[in-house]
């Protein structure tokens, strides 16, 4: 075991708004005093802006009161020797069922994010949202003597103990990554160049957040991404609807639930494409008012010290009627791309994700593993290309995202049948 | 309490627990930042930090806790819950303290933030880049300073204060003109004083400059194998990946390190001299001592191509059986070379000037894989077009063996200090 940590936070801080100059100051110490310093320098801050840049802005209009309550509650934690002992039979159970490894790692991660938020609208919420994942990383010799490794995050909502029971719950998952890197020590470079491939549901959810979602987001829009001019037009096949969920999809909990938002906007859905057409972005306040559109809840801030920021929640491409055994079928020449490690995009919609794991297809069946390698293109004209989405679906909970600060989110989708860039040798 | 009398606290209560070993970390920040979206000046923000870290090692088994309060209820409870997590902990015998006892204080740069410069130094960039660059649109800039102090204490009777201040920015910002834009691009500096306009920092005007090129962009058809000049800002990023694939504690730990036997052998062209420089002067931050209570000195890793030195932690070593680094890594410098950038683009007769690779984390054989953005087609010996959609493709230890020039030219960010790289070998593909 190379680590056992435990980190618990917390602090308070205030925002002010005046003429549109915002003031913000923060503090670790949760006292009378130092609440009441803070919401002074906050409002001075507000103020050394206002004089300065003038910028003469309404206030927003005035929005209902309403009270947000504590949905979920634990009194009690999970202890450390719990997880600990938890991870320890992991690790032995990884071991055993995975002999030919040259290196392996279990971890847990749990993060609890409690807020309390008032606004001058009277708006009054008490949020907790936990979440626990177990990461594995499993590491083979491959063909030529360099090690290839995969690495598979499990867990979404909740504290530890109410996600993982017993950790031969994981038997079937390690024995599939198991498979999968022993397969992927033998693998092949991918042929670089533009394919036809189908991306495996969890691609298509990293897909939906970075390649599209970041550039819907309205802070984004408002410096020139290319989601501003394509407001109302064509964007995606018609195969393709993404929302960002706030708290609910299909009727269950989303992996990163929002009520309400740091700036106490109540969560609702964001359509952004809906049958391929772009319909709305992603705001916090300011650019509501900007665009004339609804706020719906993505003013987010992570930790108490940071202000709320324009983020996505649980971004997801909605399933469509096609079976994945047809979809792979379908493809003459192509991949099928499995695992991604991460992502990036661009504010013109041009997007890279690392793949871990695929398969090259043949005449419609799968054939050999894949090495690393990465896809990428430009979201839009990608999503163009779509023209098979499965009928299931799958969620991606582990998700970090980063933008000036970080914070959980969730990705969902089926899997697609698009033409993409690959990169390799 | 002040932060040394929470350490000394904090160390009692260990002791007085029946601690075996134990050490402590608390600091105290303040940043005042001034910060620019959505078109304005919009915010100005002030954050008063803590941090507190907590080890405890009873019978080899190690507890670590971390927490933001400085109250002694916080405290005590934080120095139990170590010792909770400790005893449920495995028996490790790498597990340990710094042993080299030292008391010393190291202070550095500006302690006071002074928010009028903090603001009117953004106001300049803002006018300075409309004035000079007026196709630039930004979608963030931070300007702001940040003041800590940290203390270390141990059981071992280690310690160690710093006392840091310095000033910074950084702005993420596109090119717009006629409804095309270019990718996104970004660049930062860190300094003591404000004695230049932010505009003059770093590579701030060349990447300015470079991306207003960048709004109209083509694709490659198939690949060829080329060369990449790789700039300063993008050569950051690959040595960051070169620390955590082949030079960290965890890539030893676990033996993936393709440079685990590799000390005093040739990893690199003779020409190439890469060294983590903590305690360089020339830069506007150093860290004065490591997170797990030594001293930082300079250390060359890679010296004339050959390898010298990881960047392992006292853990990290005692857990290999390998030597404690001189510091943990980062702070990056590059020995300058020869040539002048210029030189080194007529000597491309194909290749990439790559100014920022978006890609993942290279596996652990060292291949990656990742798109070229922000950059530009070499060809025949000249800077032609900038590219879009282009993929280049690599392997790490092995682009060291196939560097073919170093620029004389070199820049500091505050915190590196890089020159652009010339390699060969390398997958250039389109579509």
């Amino acid at each position: 075991m190379t680590s056992n940590a435990v980190s618990e936070t917390g602090g308070f801080s205030a925002r002010v708004c005046k003429n549109g100059a915002y003031g913000f100051a923060s503090s670790a110490a949760y006292t009378p005093e130092s609440v009441a310093q803070a919401v002074a320098a906050a409002a001075e801050n507000a103020n050394f802006l206002d004089q300065r840049e003038k910028l003469g802005k309404a206030p927003f209009a005035k929005v209902p009161s309403f009270r947000e309550e504590l949905r979920y509650k634990r009194e009690d934690d999970v202890t450390q020797k719990h997880i600990i002992d938890y991870m320890t039979e992991l690790d032995a159970l990884v071991a055993k069922l995975c002999p030919k490894l040259k290196s392996r790692f279990v971890a847990a991660r749990c993060l609890t994010m409690e807020k309390l938020l008032y606004t001058s609208d009277g708006v009054y919420a008490h949020t907790s949202t936990p979440r626990s994942i177990i990461y594995f990383g499993l590491t083979a010799e491959g063909n030529d003597g360099a090690p290839v490794e995969i690495f598979e995050p499990v867990g979404t909502f909740g504290v530890f103990d109410e996600v993982f029971s017993t950790p031969s719950e994981h038997e079937k998952k390690i024995a599939e990554v198991y498979e999968m890197v022993l397969q992927k020590a033998q693998g092949v470079y991918a042929e670089p160049g533009r394919k036809q491939v189908i991306l495996h549901a969890d691609l298509a959810g990293i897909l939906a957040h970075e390649a599209v979602g970041h550039t819907v987001e309205a802070d984004f829009v408002l410096s020139g991404s290319v989601g501003g001019p394509n407001l109302g037009k064509q964007v995606a096949s018609e195969l393709v609807t993404m929302v960002d969920f706030a708290h609910t999809a299909f009727g269950k909990r989303c992996p990163v639930p929002v009520y309400v938002d740091d700036e106490g906007t109540p969560g609702t859905d964001a359509v952004l494409i809906e049958n391929g057409i772009l319909k709305e972005f992603m705001h916090n306040k300011e650019s509501a008012a900007h665009f004339g559109q609804t706020p719906r809840g993505n003013a987010r801030a992570y930790a108490y010290n940071d202000e709320p920021l324009i983020r996505m929640r649980n971004t997801c491409i909605l399933p469509g009627k096609d079976k994945l055994e047809d979809m792979i079928a379908s493809i003459d020449d192509g991949y099928y791309f499995i695992k991604t490690g991460n992502g990036q995009a661009d504010a013109t919609g041009e997007f890279m994700f690392g793949v871990n794991f695929g398969y090259e297809i043949k005449k419609g069946k799968l054939g050999r593993p894949l090495k690393d390698t990465t896809i990428a293109g430009v979201a839009f004209d990608v999503l163009k290309t779509v023209d098979m989405v499965s009928d299931d679906l799958s969620w991606s909970c582990s998700g970090m995202c980063g933008k000036k600060q970080m914070i959980p989110v969730g990705m969902g989708g089926p899997a697609l049948r698009v033409f993409v860039n690959v990169g390799g040798r | 309490m002040d932060n040394r009398q929470v350490a000394e606290y904090l160390i009692q209560t260990m002791k007085e627990k029946g601690a075996d070993m134990g050490e402590c970390r608390v600091s105290s920040s303040v940043k005042t930042e001034i910060y620019y979206e959505s078109g304005k000046i919009s915010m100005v923000r002030s954050v008063l930090g803590a941090s507190v870290g907590v080890k405890v090692i009873k019978d080899k088994k190690k507890g670590a806790v971390h927490i933001n309060s400085t109250e002694k209820e916080a405290l005590d409870k934080a120095v139990n819950d170590a010792f909770a997590a400790a005893a449920h902990a495995k028996p490790d015998d790498a597990e340990g303290i710094a042993d080299v006892v030292v008391t010393e204080r190291f202070e550095k740069g500006p302690k006071e933030p002074d928010r009028d410069a903090l603001y009117t130094a953004m106001r300049t960039f803002i006018d300075d880049v409309k004035r000079e660059y007026p196709k630039i649109s930004f979608d963030s800039i931070s300007v702001e300073h940040d003041y800590g102090e940290t203390v270390y204490l141990n059981t071992n009777g280690v310690c160690l204060t710093d006392c840091s201040g310095v000033n910074g920015y950084g702005a993420m910002f596109m090119a717009v003109d006629g409804g095309k834009s270019s990718s996104f691009n970004h660049f930062g500096s860190l300094f003591t004083e404000f004695s230049k306009p932010l505009i003059d920092l770093g590579m701030a005007r060349i990447i300015l400059g470079e991306t207003e090129r960048q709004i109209e962009t083509r694709n490659l058809q198939g690949k060829f194998e080329g060369d990449l000049l790789i700039a300063p800002n993008c050569l950051q990023s690959f040595l960051h990946y070169l620390q955590s694939n082949f030079l960290a504690d965890m890539v030893h730990i676990d033996g993936t390190s393709l440079w685990k036997d590799a000390l005093g052998t040739q990893v690199a062209v003779p020409e190439f001299t890469l060294s983590c420089r903590p305690r360089d002067s020339r830069m506007a931050v150093n860290q004065f001592f490591t997170g797990d209570g030594y001293i930082a000195e300079d250390m060359n890793v890679i010296e004339n191509g050959v390898l010298k030195n990881f960047t392992l932690s006292r853990y990290g070593a005692a857990k290999t059986g390998k030597a404690r680094s001189a510091n943990t890594g980062g702070f990056f410098v590059v020995e300058p070379g020869t040539k002048t950038v210029d030189e080194l683009v007529s000597s491309i007769s194909k290749g990439l000037l790559i100014n920022r690779f978006s890609g993942g984390q290279p596996g652990a054989n060292g291949d990656f894989t990742g798109v070229a953005k922000n950059s530009f087609l070499i060809k025949n010996g000249q800077v032609s077009d900038a590219v879009s959609e282009v993929m280049v493709s690599g392997n790490l230890a092995g682009m060291l063996k196939n560097i073919t020039g170093i620029s004389v030219e070199t820049v500091n960010d505050g915190n590196s200090i890089l020159p652009w790289l010339k390699v060969s070998g390398i997958v250039i593909s389109g579509k």
